[in-house]
């Protein structure tokens, strides 16, 4: 009995950290540039309990971000997926990375010169 | 010359991004988030009917129609803005179908509000537990959906019907 009791106390436990985990990366839509984890908004409050409920379903995080994108699109994601849509937002700096460090190379050896 | 060679390439790239950031922040309404379902299928549903609980809505009825979809409740104030809109929509288009979803309201505030203000809907479908709403993606009332005869959602609103948004955005896909 004591045991069933520490083992569910603890699962909720992990549940609720996994809810917050998620819900931290998630947009409240309601609010101002809020995340769902730190809003008390109705949308929130909603959109967490139906995490709680898809975790102790079973659902991993990938499935409950799916779900919730297909609903509410990419924008309820605070980080942008990484597909061939976005291809171009995740490359961006890296290309601005390359320039820069050439930049510098060309700078610094013609200062040497 | 040699100096304006070395930056060219940063010029080029100061400019491209420029442009990029214009077009992707062209449109872009913080109020208006872009809808996930635009151009997509109308979600599966199906729903009491406020009146009559042994009368059921579900897609399948209303297929091969122009349906508007709209959320509502008692207790949304931007809702009782819109509504005279829809008796204006429903004379001027006889042939569309309005469905409206009470949502999260008490049947008895819902059917209170549509004997006050008057019902501009064919059916008026319940969503109490809002998992209709969740499943159109709707986070705020009033919202909105055109949905084309392929079933195809083919508009958005969120917030309230206007007589500007209704001339210039609804009315041309009607």
């Amino acid at each position: 009995m004591l045991f069933c009791l520490i083992s569910k106390s603890y699962a909720n436990e992990n549940i609720d950290e996994r809810v917050k985990k998620l819900t931290l990366e998630l947009r409240c839509m309601t609010c101002q540039n809020q995340s769902i984890y730190d809003s008390d908004a109705e949308f929130s409050n909603n959109i967490k309990k139906i995490i709680r409920d898809k975790f102790e379903k079973g659902e991993n995080e990938t499935d409950i971000k799916k779900f919730l994108v297909q609903r509410y699109g990419e924008y309820i994601l605070f980080r942008p997926l990484i597909n061939y849509n976005n291809s171009f937002l995740w490359v961006f700096p890296f290309i601005l990375l390359v320039f820069g460090l050439f930049f510098i190379v060309i700078k610094s050896r013609k200062n040497k010169a | 010359m040699k100096k304006i060679i070395i930056l060219t390439p940063l010029i080029i790239l100061f400019i491209i991004s420029a442009f990029l950031i214009i077009y992707l922040l062209s449109d872009k309404n913080p109020n208006q988030p872009p809808s996930a379902l635009l151009n997509k299928d109308v979600p599966n549903f199906e729903s009491k009917s406020l009146y009559d609980e042994n009368k059921i809505i579900k897609i399948e009825n209303i297929k091969n129609k122009k349906i508007l979809i709209n959320f509502f409740a008692s207790w949304c104030a931007p809702c009782k803005i819109e509504h005279p809109l829809l008796f204006e929509i429903k004379e001027r288009y006889p042939d569309l179908y309005i469905l409206g979803f009470n949502h999260k309201d008490k049947a008895s505030d819902g059917i209170n509000y549509l004997k006050k203000d008057g019902d501009p809907y064919n059916f008026v479908g319940v969503d109490s537990d809002g998992l209709i709403a969740l499943e159109f993606g709707v986070f705020g009332l009033p919202e909105t959906f055109l949905i084309n005869e392929n079933g195809k959602i083919i508009y958005k609103i969120l917030g309230p019907i206007t007589k500007d948004i209704l001339k210039n955005e609804i009315e041309p896909l009607l």
